[in-house]
Formats: structure tokens, C-alpha cells, sequence
């Protein structure tokens, strides 16, 4: 028995020396990615693995990646690289010093410069985005709406009198779908952001953001309202507000699709269309199912692009770091990457016709010709508030409770995240 | 009247018992239903849409786990998890029955402030070492290598199962040991050929605990191995199966049975010994 446990000991000592000792020229990736998104990235890597011999070794930690990131940057071991749950996070890291700039990398040359800015912290460049997804979209099925005489709403008093016209042909606008199981509530932020962006501008937005305007201010009030005017409206909502907080954000989209249709609209990301086509194989892209531009409310605002993105950073200053960072700037890794996810590239030399369909490449021209781009504001803020407050606010906003306690009650907790 | 008393309790205890059970399987019973699904129809309905025509086979599928099983990396994940688990299970339990028999039966100054200390431990929350622990293994270069996780787990492990052993070993009657004294037994042949023995029902459901434990841990695993596919255990493997939007998760259901299977044939092969080991101690004299 003894001698067994001590061959083993030995045994194991030997191996972790074998798997570890040798390792030549090798960079350490951690992402949250998993599933088809893993495979993607993986695959994305083959090329640049091949062309500089640099061993690429993937870490999927999950949704746990903050935590592990943390965790490892306090133990003195973190990876030598690693996809940032969001620009905020990135920007903790930054201002903590644990981050190593990645200036004047040549690909980011060719990135789209709102990316570019969004992964700047004190004038440094401290991430690079491989993808981007576009939020301000509605999703409808265009079949059914040319059979009603229904028209894309180009403001606001159209979308509302299109939602007035639904309701007089006896159907729902609207699907709405709020639970995302502990991030309940999300798919309203993306709501009132959008909203945000078209009655506030893009300047007030950032300020929310910043927690410069407390959550009081009238602006964001207003954003909530209009939200309330859709959200709070039984006969506009599928399955009313009761569904409304009941649905899963993945299957929000299916009510459209049914005949005669349970709902008309879906606001949703980009990133929606594989839970459609999930859900509802033999769907066409483009003739089942388009998507149409989230329409102005303020003509001074116009219509500014809400999104989000995908965003890698270093902890580490080695040559292959670096080499790899740049390789995931450029449009070769980003043709890879789009193409087998759907995804929107941020390097502007991306060949458009790699899209997977029409609907994709609306949305990747939508992004690139966007007069104003804003990241996706709960991601930015700290997560007490953007990945706490805010959503169990909209939830509370949408289940009754009066909109002055709400955001009382989101501002008091928003200064105690940001300190101010 | 007498009859009908003595049945009656015994069929409303019945009844209550059976209703609680069920009520308690219903989740598992949703999730197997549902890994036997198309990930179209998990989408549209519920499981329990299934029993209004049960014996229409073409609504159910072996499509799920046959992803799961020849998905890349789901054989080396298996075998990861026994890397771990077995040494890990292993150590903590032979090491708890040396400690929790010195702390029992073996006089020494301290004994029990030290056990006090140990039973102590049992308070600390796992979550506040990892820094401090990993920068230890670091510096040992152990982060990243099974003997770092066995050590981990060992370690994690110890306070309960020393706990719950030596409540056992506590409680066999002293007369035992005096006449193993008396035969001229070392305390080792004593150890071995009389605590062990006699232990093995507190051992058996402390090696469930432990091996469950430790079968099922994701963050510990994170912590001090990381999601490399080389090392990562199954449950890495289970989760990295759902997208980060939580899609194909009729996936997670299939995975998440394959990875019951082995815990549930440990716990059913010594399930006789751990309704005993639960009581083991509770009561003395």
C-alpha cells in the first residue's frame, strides 16, 4: 500500500514535469467562451499557430472568469492573456496596473476607431476587441407584415401607432422576454439604453454611465417611461407584464414565428438569431425573419448604435503575447471568428461577404456606418449596479412597483459602488 | 376498529413518504425526461408535454448524448475527474482515521485543544484560501498539477472527516483496546486490525461524502488546476458544453446525467453502510 502511494507520488511528479518543463514558446489564453464559441475561437487561433509556431493553449474558465482572474492576479500567477468580461472590468485592471499596454499594434490600424477608444484607458490601449454585437434591433418577420400592409416604423409616435394598429387587428406587438435566470432583467437594460442614447444623446448617456447624473435625473426617468409606455402596456406585450417577466430572453423570439403570430416585435442583439434558428429550424434569414433599425425618438440624436463586444487583453509583455494580440486585431482572425458565430467584426479589411446571411450583414453595415456607437451601459458600470440594481430594477419597474422608489432605490446603491 | 388503526398511520406515513420522495425526484425526473428531448421541442414546451403521448418514441432522442459523449474532450475529462478524485479521496479519509484514533484513544498533551482546533476549521469558508494557498503553490510550483489539487482537496477534506471518524472511533468500547493491550498489540497492529475493521460502515459514508465532494467540485478544480483541456474534470467539461448565453443546454442535461452516473453507482454500491455511518457516533453507551 505504501509503496504504492509513494510510485504514485513520483509517478504524477514525473508527468506534471514532463507536461510542463518542455513547454517551448507558448502563450496561455483564459476565456469565458464555451461550446460553439470555444470551437470558434479555437479554430480562429489554427492559422497564426501555424504560421509562427507559437503554441496557443486555450483556457475555458466560464462564467467564473472574473472570479479566477481575480484570484490569480492577487496569487501572482495570471494567464498570459485573457478576454475581459467587459471594457469596465478591463478598465479596473488597468488602474490597477495589471494590464500591459498594447499600443501600436499595426492591425489596430484597420479596427474601428469607437473600439479602439472603448479599450483606451488614459491614453493607452489596453485590449483588443475581436468582434462586436449590435443591440439596437428589432426582429420581425416581414412575410407577416407585408400580409397585414404593416410598415417599418422610421420614430417613435410610428412605432406606437403600428402598436395601436396590431391591437385593433386583435394581435400583440410585442414579445418581451426579461428572465435570464440570475441575470433576470437584462434584455430591459439594453431597452432603456437604447432609449437613453435616442432621447438623451450619446454625451448624457456616458454621464449616466459614469454616474456623473444620479439615476434621478429626469433624463433617465424619462427613458424609463418610454420603456413603461411599450413594457407596461398588457395589451402590448405578449403574455403582459406577467409573461413579460416569465419568458426566457432565448425564447422571447418564438411567438413570432408561430401562426397566426402570438407577437410581431422582439427587440434583441444580434447575437439572437442562433437561438431563433435553434428553435425554429427551416427559418430563411431575411425572408422569415429581418431585423429593422430601433427607431429615433429625438431628431437631434438621431439613431446612435447600442452594443457590445468581445475584448482581449494582456497580462503579460512577451513577443508572442504581442504577436498574438495583433494576429487577433487583424481580419484574417476576426473573417474566422465572425464568420462561424455571426458576429460583427471590428477590423473595417473584414471581407463582408464572410456573413453568414442578409441579416448578419445589415447589422455588420448598421455598426460600420453608426454616426454614434456607445458600449453597452450596464457592462460598464460596476457590477452592484450594471450587473445588479439595474437589473432587478427593471424587473421591479415591470412587476408594478412606482418608478421614483426604483430609482431611489438603484441611485442608493449606485453611490455606494462608485463612491461618490 | 384495532385493525383499521394500526393500518391506517402506517398507510398516511406511506402515502406522505411517497409523496415527499416524489415531489423531491421531480426536477431530476424533468431533467431526464428533457436530455431525451429534441432541442426544438425543449424550446417550445415543457417536459411534462411528453406523458400526454408517452409511447410516441419519435418525440425523444439519444441526439443529446451521443454529442456529449463523442464530444471532443468528454473521455479525457473522465478521466481527469478519477485523477483527481481518487487520491483525493483517498488521503483525506486514511490520513482522518490516523488523526481522528490518536485524538480518540492515544494520550498526549494538548489533545484536545488540538482537536478543537481542527473541528474549528470547519468554520473557514474554502472560498477565503484560495489566494494565499495559490500563492503558496505557486511558489512550489504546484498550481496547475494533480498533486497540487490532491493536496488541496486533502487538506479541504480533513476537518469534517476527522470530525465525523472520530466520533466513531470514539464511541467502540475501551474494553476492545484494553484486551488488545493485554494480547500485546503495538497501537498500529491495533490501528489496523481493529479500528479499521470495526470503522468501516463511518468510513464507507465518510469516503461518499468526500468522493462527492470532490467528484462535483468546479471552483476548487478552477482555482488551483484552470480549464485547460489537458487537466480540466468533467465538470469544466459539463459547463464548457453551454454556450455563455446559456444556449444548448438540452446538452446540460445529457451531460449532467452522464456525470451522475458514477457518483450514483459509488453511492448505491455503499448506501447500506451510509444510513448506518450517519447514526455512527450519534448516540454513545
Amino acid at each position: 500500500m505504501k509503496k504504492a502511494v509513494i510510485a504514485l507520488l513520483i509517478l504524477s511528479l514525473v508527468g506534471t514535469i514532463a507536461v510542463f518543463g518542455f513547454a517551448a514558446k507558448k502563450v496561455t489564453i483564459a476565456v469565458i467562451w464555451s461550446g460553439k464559441e470555444l470551437d470558434a475561437f479555437e479554430s480562429a487561433l489554427v492559422p497564426f499557430e501555424n504560421q509562427t509556431g507559437i503554441d496557443v493553449v486555450v483556457e475555458s474558465v466560464g462564467r467564473d472568469l472574473p472570479t479566477v482572474l481575480a484570484t490569480r492576479i492577487a496569487a501572482g500567477n495570471p494567464p498570459d492573456m485573457a478576454a475581459m468580461p467587459n471594457p469596465g472590468q478591463m478598465k479596473e485592471f488597468a488602474n490597477k496596473g495589471v494590464l500591459v499596454p498594447l499600443d501600436g499594434l499595426s492591425n489596430l490600424a484597420d479596427s474601428a476607431k469607437a473600439f479602439v477608444d472603448l479599450a483606451t484607458v488614459n491614453d493607452h490601449v489596453y485590449g483588443v476587441f475581436i468582434s462586436a454585437d449590435l443591440k439596437s434591433l428589432v426582429w420581425y418577420d416581414p412575410k407577416v407584415f407585408k400580409s397585414h400592409g404593416y410598415t417599418i416604423p422610421k420614430s417613435w409616435p410610428e412605432l406606437i401607432e403600428l402598436c395601436n394598429k396590431i391591437v385593433a387587428d386583435g394581435g400583440t406587438p410585442w414579445s418581451i422576454g426579461l428572465e435570464s435566470g440570475a441575470a433576470s432583467g437584462w434584455p430591459g437594460t439594453d431597452w432603456i439604453e437604447d432609449i437613453m442614447l435616442r432621447t438623451a444623446g450619446p454625451d448624457l448617456y456616458d454621464k449616466w454611465v459614469n454616474h456623473e447624473i444620479p439615476w434621478t435625473h429626469p433624463a433617465v426617468k424619462k427613458a424609463f417611461q418610454y420603456f413603461g409606455q411599450i413594457a407596461l402596456n398588457d395589451k402590448y406585450v405578449y403574455g403582459g407584464t406577467t409573461g413579460e417577466l416569465l419568458t426566457n430572453f432565448g425564447d422571447a423570439g418564438n411567438p413570432l414565428f408561430t401562426n397566426p403570430p402570438g407577437a410581431y416585435m422582439m427587440k434583441q442583439a444580434t447575437f439572437i438569431q442562433s437561438f431563433i434558428k435553434k428553435s425554429n429550424p427551416g427559418l430563411v434569414a431575411g425572408e422569415d425573419y429581418d431585423v429593422f433599425v430601433f427607431p429615433p425618438i429625438s431628431p437631434v440624436f438621431g439613431t446612435p448604435m447600442l452594443g457590445a463586444g468581445d475584448l482581449i487583453s494582456a497580462f503579460k509583455d512577451t513577443p508572442e503575447v504581442r504577436a498574438l494580440a495583433n494576429y487577433l486585431a487583424s481580419a484574417q482572425a476576426q473573417e474566422i471568428w465572425c464568420k462561424a458565430l455571426g458576429k460583427l467584426a471590428v477590423n473595417t479589411k473584414v471581407d463582408p461577404s464572410i456573413y453568414p446571411d442578409p441579416v448578419t450583414a445589415k447589422a455588420a453595415q448598421l455598426l460600420a456606418n453608426a454616426s454614434a456607437f456607445r458600449f453597452d451601459g450596464s457592462d460598464m458600470m460596476p457590477a452592484a449596479v450594471g450587473a445588479g440594481t439595474f437589473w432587478s430594477g427593471v424587473l421591479d419597474y415591470v412587476s408594478g412597483i412606482p418608478l421614483d422608489t426604483v430609482l431611489a432605490n438603484i441611485e442608493a446603491s449606485a453611490k455606494e459602488a462608485y463612491g461618490k | 376498529m384495532k385493525l383499521l388503526k394500526r393500518i391506517f398511520p402506517r398507510t398516511t406515513l406511506h402515502a406522505v413518504i411517497i409523496g415527499i420522495a416524489l415531489i423531491w425526484m421531480l426536477p431530476t425526473v424533468g431533467l431526464l425526461v428533457t436530455s431525451f428531448r429534441l432541442p426544438q421541442d425543449v424550446a417550445h414546451t415543457g417536459w411534462w408535454t411528453v406523458f400526454s403521448h408517452p409511447f410516441n418514441f419519435t418525440q425523444y432522442t439519444l441526439q443529446n448524448y451521443e454529442t456529449v459523449i463523442t464530444k471532443n474532450g468528454m473521455g479525457r475529462a473522465f478521466i481527469n475527474s478519477l485523477i483527481i478524485t481518487v487520491p483525493a479521496t483517498f488521503f483525506p479519509v486514511l490520513l482522518a482515521a490516523f488523526a481522528a484514533y490518536a485524538f480518540a484513544w492515544m494520550k498526549f498533551p494538548g489533545r484536545k485543544t488540538l482537536f478543537m482546533v481542527v473541528v474549528a476549521l470547519l468554520v473557514i469558508p474554502l472560498q477565503m484560501t484560495f489566494i494565499p494557498i495559490l500563492r503558496i503553490f505557486n511558489w512550489l510550483h504546484l498550481s496547475g498539477t494533480f498533486p497540487g489539487i490532491w493536496l488541496a482537496h486533502t487538506s479541504y477534506g480533513l476537518p469534517l472527516t476527522v470530525y465525523l471518524l472520530h466520533n466513531f472511533i470514539a464511541g467502540l468500547p475501551r474494553d476492545l483496546f484494553d484486551s488488545a493491550a493485554i494480547d500485546g498489540a503495538s497501537t498500529m497492529q491495533t490501528f489496523f486490525r481493529l479500528v479499521i475493521p470495526l470503522s468501516v460502515p463511518a468510513i464507507a459514508s465518510v469516503v461518499i461524502f468526500q468522493f462527492i465532494w470532490v467528484w462535483n467540485d468546479l471552483l476548487v478544480a478552477l482555482i488551483y488546476l484552470g480549464g485547460f483541456r489537458s487537466v480540466a474534470p468533467l465538470t469544466l467539461q459539463v459547463a464548457s458544453l453551454v454556450g455563455s448565453r446559456g444556449q444548448d443546454w438540452e446538452l446540460l442535461t445529457a451531460a449532467a446525467f452522464v456525470s451522475m452516473a458514477l457518483p450514483l453507482f459509488i453511492f448505491f454500491s455503499l448506501q447500506r453502510y451510509f444510513v448506518r455511518g450517519i447514526l455512527a457516533g450519534s448516540v454513545k453507551g
